[in-house]
């Protein structure tokens, strides 16, 4: 069964996603227990910067750098993984919610989700060429 | 009541299919509509907002919802079916394909019509409940 390529790739995503979901779930709880369950956006904020800064590096490092970094390791850390780390329908729900408030961080939020979320994801990038040509032998 | 383990699996179980979804509707789309524009992971994350605001409105208005089901479906299977890391480098992506109308469209386009399909969800729900 294993040695059907779909089979694999699947069971890669779905044990990536797994821990993915999770640390997101905890985050979050952690977050609310500290700055209380209205800011619970705090976490989503910071899961979806980190998660844009790993999913780059890791596509770097498998596009650039690592020449036997197999599909089934770069889907397990990246599409289940950071995929299920990350949210999108959270980010959304969260600004609806501040919108509605008519709180004022609504735009910070929103806009700064999007702004931060492409800072992460270059920095990713950037870290994984690091060095590259002394690794590269 | 509140058992952190049953909550730990809901969310596991919720997960792995949205995920799944994920993985296969991406697929999908490029065989079917190519590489050029990441068409599954936008359809993916404003779909995963309609839901998000429909479950969300059901679980505040319907008495009783158990917070098992909220956590299953929504932080487990739509947290995990809608990405934000893959977004971002999908539009990092099409900047470096030096496709700056699409980058701009996919970039603004999936947090404006995010939005716009959780109030849509919301709606919807409340044909459900009040």
């Amino acid at each position: 069964m294993l040695k059907n390529s779909v089979t694999r790739a699947a069971l890669a995503v779905a044990i990536g996603a797994i821990p993915g979901a999770l640390s997101r779930y905890y985050i979050t709880e952690y977050t609310k227990s500290v700055f209380g369950k209205d800011f619970a956006y705090y976490g989503t904020f910071f899961i979806n910067v980190t998660g844009c800064l790993i999913i780059a590096y890791l596509l770097t490092l498998a596009a650039e750098r690592i020449r036997n970094f197999s599909p089934e390791l770069r889907l397990m850390l990246t599409t289940g993984f950071c995929g299920a780390y990350t949210t999108f329908s959270t980010f959304g729900l969260e600004t609806r919610t501040l919108l509605d408030k008519g709180d004022s961080t609504t735009l910070i939020y929103w806009l700064g989700s999007i702004i931060v979320g492409m800072l992460g994801v270059n920095l990713g990038v950037m870290l994984a060429r690091l060095n590259q040509k002394s690794s590269l032998e | 009541m509140d058992s952190p383990l049953v909550f730990t699996l809901m969310i596991a179980i919720g997960a792995v299919p949205g995920a799944l979804s994920r993985y296969f509707v991406t697929e999908w789309t490029k065989s079917a509509f190519g590489t050029k524009f990441p068409y599954g992971t936008f359809v993916i994350n404003l779909t995963g907002c309609l839901l998000m605001g429909f479950f969300f409105t059901l679980s505040k208005g319907i008495t009783g919802y158990p917070k098992e089901l909220d956590l299953l479906i929504r932080t487990g299977f739509l947290g995990s079916y809608t990405t934000f890391s893959t977004y971002g480098y999908d539009a990092l992506s099409l900047w470096r394909n030096k496709n700056t109308g699409a980058t701009l469209f996919y970039w603004a386009g999936s947090a404006v019509f995010g939005v716009i399909a959780v109030y849509l969800g919301v709606s919807i729900a409340h044909v459900f409940v009040r």
